[in-house]
């Protein structure tokens, strides 16, 4: 059984539903990420979690205990759920200086002076603000800030850590070091954490699993890889980085592959059939939606030997954005943009040749794409 | 700066520096004017304090007038009569405040807008009118709610005065003392990140602890603001002393120069020796306060805002009520005992043969006292509607957008009348209108008393306008500038035109304090030229009660009246710390 355990989760605001019939088994020591656009009801989960949010429906239990439950007439207070919580805006208290922001749980728990010196002290050592006791909250930068309200959630020794969205508000090279640094944290520490982003690249980079979340409902739940590379739905595709698809119609149905011609294109494509799906989703004769990240597109200046899967193409034009290139390439009538990194280029009005390896290509109805 | 007769288009200036010539003499205008009006009498008191001889004589210099005022104990008695109410006051109306804003801005109380409405609506209604409102319920002998708690059996002894100080004390909690505060604390608790109280119940604490260990602290420099501003204005509380204080011969800081200058024969020196104290005292005050209300941001407001709110869980309810029963207190009952008064043949005698009438209505809309109270308001305070805002307009935009040496001079004359009780700025006045030969026909007309109303609301005039033109776009003027127009016709063409909504806001402001004003203009007016304020506390000091209700509902209708019909126009009074 695992050790956070939502069911049936709804909370609504009005006439908005956040958070609609949500199931969610989060595992002991877990990163667990909740991803997806803003509005999609993470932020609404997490707070449900914490006790911030009373939901409309649903249990929520933590280990043995019941955390909430619609039907049985149980909640349980923030303050009681023995869970860490870091703000996305820090929230510190601008009254107190960095070592009462951080020893106020310990304080509220009647530990003695000297455990809560200890503590506290062990706590800043944890994210490396030693010496910084006495300075008042707000005269810290804001990675400080930030490392502060980590060491508060984390000082009273929490059951769940509760992220929500801690690292938007830093800037971009902040962000990336405290992103590696939490991740090490975790490692140290062990303890579940349950972290909101909205933010694709934290998602992939910091979690054990990551839950896709739009509407108010689960579109996937699984590890980074499997998400980025086997999504099951065109928003999870979507969201997770950038796609480059082309348009086509299935002219034949192997066993495992798939043809597609391209419109526009004399070429076709061989697709490997997807494995989610029934094996009669795709006949000969639809039309269909070829996918494929646009890293995993190789350019050619002439049709190499050996490979297949190319489309010809013409350079409409080139931008150098410094690391990459902006091509937009024309074709028939469609233009597409690709972005790849600057290893070599080519030029404006150049005849082209795309190459996308079948391994990497996914398959997908012609609508309800991007 | 520069004026455009000065630099007209096209000529060519010496230099990139700014040309003070036109500039400078609007400095020295401008200066000139709001010193000799606001500075130049409070001086005079100063001096007038060693002046043995009386207004309009030949001044006799000496000491005796500092010797004999405070060989007289009634004047210390005075003073501490005046710091006690404060103390007294402040002890209770702010934690109690402080609670009513944190129900209102941080719990999920119901109706939560439409309380602050009524602490609003408690904040324009007119001292002279709750205070007469709460004579009429509490008075030892007649007053309503004393009878009909004297019916109740069991609670026959109970007997409430408000000619007391604990009634004084009763007055001014149910007038401005608590409807102030809560106004000027209610939109800074509802500012706060909801973040910082949520992290307190993740650590651990609940609801209480979460208000006072996080909520209240974090609040501290708002409430030390807001405590500052009341202690600073200690020694302007005037209407509800008068009225409750007199009758059983208790007085306090400013209806003692009052009583002293209107002593037969006057004793004007007196009462200038006592006010000197109040300046000196005020003197190292105001400087404090021009400091903490222009420090602007208080609290902390993150990109973040998300205004969450407390559930109150079952304490919803009894909280509810409580700022229920409050909210009526402060608006509804004493207007409804006002009303009833000027219907009732005696208010509160319910079981007379006849106990409605409109006699009382009829006589006063014939009274030609009355009458004439009601056109002198309207003058005063329609001329202060009017000609306030132009000036004050003009003065903050040169504080905020010029760079004319002299500002700050400027700046602290416009601070100095909010602190200044008005009792004194009406004495200094009078000294200066008898005292110049040329003025002196002037006293008894209604001239000096548009004067004392157009000064009474300077800093929150200025303060508001500056507010505003520091948010009005600079470049807007700039481009104005640079499209070939000088100074006045950008003033004129581009910036009163986009202020016009601040224009209309201080004139309603204007219009309602100048209308309610007692203590600036009581020693300035006759009885030609007394306004619907000052005829109340006649009428009331007289006995004529069901009359008074009448003059209290006229003035009622003229500020509160006014207050509503330009809220319901869209303007927000945006009533600062630094209102009166």
């Amino acid at each position: 059984m695992a050790f956070l355990r939502i069911r049936n989760l709804t909370k609504s605001f009005g006439p908005v539903v956040a958070v609609n019939d949500l199931n969610l088994d989060i595992e002991e020591g877990e990163f667990f990420t909740l991803l997806g656009a803003s509005g999609c009801g993470k932020t609404t989960t997490l707070r449900a979690i914490g006790g911030l949010e009373k939901p409309d429906e649903g249990e929520i239990y933590l280990g043995e205990r019941c955390l909430v439950s619609r039907s049985k007439g149980i909640f349980v207070n923030p303050e009681k759920r023995e869970m860490g919580m870091v703000f996305q805006s820090y929230a510190l208290w601008p009254h107190m200086t960095v070592f009462e922001n951080v020893a106020y749980p310990l304080k509220l728990r009647w530990e003695k002076k000297p455990v809560i010196r200890e503590k506290v002290g062990a706590a800043l050592e944890l994210v490396g603000l030693r010496g910084l006791e006495d300075r008042p909250a707000p005269a810290l930068s804001g990675g400080q800030q930030q490392r502060v309200a980590l060491a508060r959630a984390l000082v009273f020794s929490p059951r769940v850590l509760l992220l929500d969205e801690p690292l938007s508000n830093l800037d971009a090279r902040l962000r990336d070091e405290m992103r590696q640094e939490l991740k090490a944290l975790q490692r140290r520490v062990g303890i579940t954490m349950v972290f909101v982003t909205h933010d694709q690249i934290e998602a992939l980079s910091l979690s054990d699993r990551i839950a896709i979340m739009q509407g108010g409902r689960l579109l996937q739940v699984g590890t980074p890889e499997e998400v980025y590379h086997r999504p099951t739905s065109a928003v999870v595709r979507d969201f997770l980085g950038k796609i480059f698809s082309l348009s086509g119609r299935i002219v034949e149905a192997g066993d495992r592959f798939f043809r597609v011609a391209v419109q526009g294109s004399v070429a076709t494509l061989t697709v490997p059939a997807p494995a989610a799906v029934s094996p009669d989703a795709f006949k000969v004769g639809q039309e269909v939606l070829v996918a494929i990240r646009p890293e995993k597109v190789a350019l050619w200046n002439f049709a190499p030997n050996g490979k297949n899967n190319l489309v010809q193409g013409t350079l409409e034009s080139v931008h150098f954005l410094g690391d990459r290139y902006e091509y937009t390439v024309r074709i028939g009538e469609k233009t597409h943009l690709l972005i790849l990194p600057a290893l070599e280029s080519h030029k404006a009005g150049e005849k082209i040749f795309l190459e996308l390896k079948q391994e990497n290509i996914t398959l997908w109805p012609a609508t309800g794409t991007s | 700066m520069e004026y455009t007769e000065t630099a007209p288009i096209g000529r060519q200036k010496a230099s990139w520096l700014p040309s003070f010539d036109g500039g400078l003499a609007l400095m020295v205008v401008l200066i000139g004017t709001l010193g000799f009006y606001i500075v130049y009498p409070l001086l005079l008191i100063l001096i007038n304090s060693f002046n043995v001889a009386t207004i309009a004589e030949p001044p006799v210099y000496g000491l005796k007038a500092w010797q004999e005022a405070f060989s007289e104990p009634g004047i210390w008695q005075s003073l501490w009569n005046s710091i006690k109410i404060a103390i007294v006051l402040q002890g209770i109306a702010l934690p109690f405040a402080v609670f009513t804003s944190w129900l209102l801005a941080r719990t999920n109380i119901p109706f939560a807008r439409g309380f602050e409405f009524g602490f609003w609506i408690s904040f324009i209604l007119p001292n002279i009118a709750t205070t007469f409102g709460w004579i009429l319920l509490l008075d030892p002998n007649t007053g309503l709610f004393n009878s009909w708690i004297k019916s109740i059996p069991g609670l026959g002894s109970v007997n409430f005065n408000i000619y007391s100080f604990w009634g004084i004390i009763w007055a001014h909690l149910m007038a401005n003392g608590i409807s102030t505060k809560v106004m000027l604390m209610t939109p800074a608790f509802r500012r706060m990140d909801a973040a910082m109280e949520e992290a307190s119940r993740m650590s651990g604490a609940n609801t209480l602890v979460t208000m006072l260990r996080i909520t209240v602290p974090i609040m501290t420099p708002v409430l030390i603001v807001v405590f500052l501003l009341s202690v600073i204005r200690i020694f302007s509380s005037f209407e509800t002393e008068l009225l409750l204080g007199i009758p059983w011969g208790f007085y306090v800081y400013s209806t003692k120069i009052v009583d002293l200058a209107r002593q037969e024969p006057p004793l004007v020196s007196h009462a200038a020796a006592l006010g000197s104290i109040v300046l000196l005292f005020l003197a190292a005050f105001i400087p404090l306060q021009r400091k903490l209300i222009a420090r602007r941001q208080f609290t902390t407001v993150t990109s973040q805002y998300k205004p969450k709110i407390i559930d109150l869980g079952i304490w919803k309810w009894p909280a509810t009520a409580f700022v229920g029963l409050v909210v009526l207190l402060l608006d509804v009952v004493p207007v409804l005992s006002v009303i009833g008064g000027s219907f009732m043949v005696r208010f509160g005698f319910f079981n007379l043969p006849r106990t409605w009438t409109l006699e009382y209505w009829q006589m006063a809309l014939t009274d030609s006292r009355l009458l004439l109270a009601l056109k002198n308001t309207l003058i005063i305070a329609g001329s202060a509607a009017v000609i306030g805002p132009i000036i004050f307009s003009l003065v903050a935009y040169v504080l905020v957008r010029t760079r004319l040496p002299g500002r700050n001079i400027l700046d602290s004359i416009c601070w100095l009348p909010s602190a200044v009780p008005g009792v004194l700025s009406g004495l200094g006045l009078l000294w200066m209108f008898l005292g110049t030969p040329f003025f002196r026909p002037l006293y008894g007309t209604l001239f000096l008393l548009m004067i004392a109303s157009i000064l009474s609301g300077v800093t929150l005039a200025t303060q508001i306008f500056k507010a505003n033109f520091v948010q009005l776009g600079k470049e807007l003027e700039e481009a104005s500038r640079m499209s070939g127009a000088g100074f006045w016709r950008t003033y004129v063409k581009i910036v009163l035109p986009l202020m016009m909504q601040t224009m209309v806001l201080i004139a309603v402001i204007k219009f309602m304090f100048a209308a309610q004003q007692t203590s600036s203009i009581i020693l300035l007016a006759t009885s030609e030229s007394r306004t619907l304020s000052l005829l109340a506390l006649d009428q009331v000091a007289s006995g004529g009660r069901e009359v008074a209700s009448i003059t209290v509902i006229l003035i009622m209708a003229l500020t509160v009246g006014v207050a509503l019909v330009a809220r319901s126009l869209g303007f927000k009074a945006g009533i600062r710390a630094e209102s009166s």
